[in-house]
């Protein structure tokens, strides 16, 4: 069977867990803290921005991504997803602004944080026992018993080598080092990017097995909306190397709606409702707007907005966002 | 940290550790066989300088020394690129290359701290093994000191004894390991690394005669001086009157009537007769009691350089731009 790794979130006596489970408060004074008596959040950008010789792959990126939530970045390819995880891992350092992960500049708790970089590199010539080891020397909170278990129950041998995995084995090793870790914030970068479609269910399904042990928080890139839909709960759009969406997903679900209609009411509608895309076929016009409920007018029909559709519309208008959270936008 | 170190290279470590132990075999039964040699052919009182040991002396150096040091003299060159190319290059352009690097940096060791373990203990290793073969060569000389003299000094076999081996090899390993960080490709990093090496060699070996300002010895015995321990930089002729002069002054002597005028002995019979006009040799050259001086002076230009980029490469590393 699956894992069973931590039981419940990082304990207090733990130097690198920023807080103690359940309770809300700080551990310890913390000045970096930015919300003393809350919980911080899992990741916190002011201003960011990272540019490589010249050209900006991220630029004046503001959001926060609450502790425990399993957070989807998603955005088109180059659109600054893995610079913006990797300033969150501290293997970037920003250009401009800050990175803060639960309340601390990001690099500087790293036993607190572990990072499943796009590719999955692990050493090749290693075997899946010395991969173990190689995270047990390097990590002080290593679990190494729910590690081994975790593998055994996927059925990969300790003995084989990395090389000679397949992808979907190669993934679970690289996620089941950064769980061993027990860290309070994960970080992947297109961890289904190279597998097939039943690698890739079950390395979902792994990860959210761990999620709903642990508490852990999650920060995952990918570029296909819809395999993320059901497994997250908080949604970063990432276009142009700017956020655009940053939100609980069931905010953005319940905030926008497809209204269809006549065309010629459409201008009148687009005055009173911030509209995210807007497609007119003859007589009749499709809206996909940000608001909460119907429009009283009985011409309009309307319908919730599916989450891909939504993430469409909005990469398709660089220009609009939704930021910081959408439930708080006006909703009529 | 150790046991990855360790772990990710123990190739080089057990491949350059086996070719030591071959190289101290071939020394080993180099220096035996020449000693067995020397017991059975050697005159009494030889191998020495003494004019009866001839024969021995340079059999001893034709069929034993000469083609033992020819493998070795290639050794500074070699063995620095060797360990800069398989030791250095790697360590970081491989991480780079393989993507490892973001695996290895986001452990809860720091980057500083993974670094450091991996430059210092690879680097000891590096330099222990230098002065292990550096040690073997010294002994093996022992069997050749009677009959070639103290040859530490000579040119070739400067750099294969005493402490300087130590510093080329971990100049080589920080060149290497600085070469990663620029180029992140093993391969071109390789590359790069040898091709660096094999201009400093040459650069090194030209100006070591520059270390100290030579001795100026006049003399009409200048044979001793050139098949002595030291270090000859250059000659010229002196006349009678004291002026120095780079050639061999023509006109004073005639060439010798009844033998070619190009051969040896016509040499040798125009500078005796040179001698007996008054006219001298100066030789410039380093006497063999600053063999140490030298092996500390390129010892320290060589770790400077190590230090140098062992900075640049904590410098680019840590500078997180990956």
């Amino acid at each position: 069977m699956m894992s069973l790794f931590r039981s419940g979130p990082p304990s207090g006596e733990e130097d690198d867990a920023p807080f103690p489970a359940g309770t809300g408060l700080p551990a310890e004074h913390d000045p970096h803290d930015p919300w003393p008596g809350r919980r911080a959040p899992a990741l916190e950008t002011t201003g960011l921005g990272r540019r490589y010789r010249g050209a900006w792959a991220l630029r004046d990126c503001s959001l926060a991504v609450p502790a425990g939530r399993v957070a989807a970045v998603v955005g088109p390819n180059g659109a600054g997803k893995t610079t913006l995880l990797r300033t969150a891992v501290g293997l970037l350092a920003p250009t401009t602004g800050q990175v803060r992960v639960f309340g601390r500049p990001a690099g500087e708790s790293p036993a607190g944080i572990a990072f499943l970089a796009q590719g999955k590199p692990l050493y090749p010539g290693f075997r899946v026992r010395e991969m173990l080891r190689f995270g047990r020397g390097l990590n002080p909170r290593w679990d190494e018993e729910a590690a081994r278990r975790r593998l055994a129950g996927l059925g990969i041998p300790l003995e084989r080598r990395v090389g000679s995995l397949s992808g979907g084995q190669r993934t679970q090793v690289a996620l089941t080092l950064a769980l061993a870790k027990q860290p309070d914030l994960l970080v992947l970068d297109e961890p289904l990017a190279d597998l097939d479609p039943l690698a890739r269910h079950d390395v979902m399904r792994s990860l959210m097995e761990a999620v709903a042990e642990t508490g852990l928080s999650v920060l995952l890139s990918s570029h296909v909306v819809s395999e993320l839909e059901g497994a997250c709960d908080w949604l970063l759009v990432v276009n142009g190397g700017r956020v655009q969406v940053s939100g609980d997903i069931d905010d953005l679900l319940t905030g926008h709606r497809v209204l269809t209609g006549p065309a010629e009411a459409a201008d009148a509608l687009a005055a009173r409702l911030p509209v995210i895309s807007r497609e007119e076929t003859g007589r009749q016009a499709t809206l996909l707007v940000r608001a909460a409920a119907s429009p009283p007018d009985p011409r309009w029909s309307s319908r919730p907005a599916p989450l891909e559709e939504i993430v469409l519309a909005y990469l398709r208008s660089p220009g609009l966002s939704s930021l910081p959270r959408p439930s708080l936008t006006p909703a009529r | 940290m150790l046991w990855l170190t360790w772990r990710q290279h123990r190739a080089q470590i057990l491949v350059t550790g086996g070719l030591l132990l071959a190289l101290g075999l071939l020394l080993l039964v180099s220096g035996l066989r020449a000693g067995a040699y020397a017991a059975e052919h050697a005159p009494p009182g030889c191998p020495g300088p003494a004019a009866a040991c001839l024969e021995v002396n340079t059999a001893l150096y034709e069929d034993f020394y000469n083609p033992v040091y020819l493998v070795f003299g290639l050794l500074p060159f070699l063995g620095s690129g060797l360990i800069g190319a398989f030791w250095g290059a790697p360590v970081l352009a491989a991480e780079f290359e393989r993507g490892t690097a973001t695996l290895a940096w986001t452990q809860s060791v720091s980057v500083g701290r993974w670094l450091a373990v991996k430059l210092a203990v690879l680097g000891a290793v590096v330099v222990t093994a230098a002065l292990a073969l550096s040690a073997m060569i010294g002994l093996w000389l022992t069997v050749f000191r009677d009959a070639l003299g103290d040859r530490r000094f000579h040119d070739g076999v400067f750099s294969m004894v005493g402490v300087v081996p130590a510093a080329w090899w971990l100049f080589a390993f920080m060149l290497g390991a600085a070469a990663g960080t620029f180029f992140r490709r093993t391969l071109a990093a390789m590359a790069v690394t040898v091709a660096v090496i094999a201009l400093t060699v040459p650069v090194v070996f030209f100006s070591r005669d520059a270390y100290a300002e030579p001795d100026r010895t006049v003399t009409a015995e200048w044979s001793a001086l050139f098949n002595g321990d030291g270090k000859v930089v250059g000659q010229a002729w002196v006349d009678p009157a004291g002026r120095e002069r780079p050639d061999r002054p023509s006109g004073v002597c005639p060439p010798p009537s009844g033998v070619p005028a190009q051969s040896e002995r016509a040499q040798t019979l125009v500078e005796e007769c040179l001698i007996g006009k008054g006219y001298r040799m100066a030789v410039y050259h380093h006497p063999p009691s600053r063999f140490w001086r030298f092996q500390w002076t390129e010892t320290g230009i060589l770790l400077t350089a190590a230090l140098v980029l062992g900075g640049l490469t904590a410098v680019r590393t840590l500078r997180r731009r990956s």
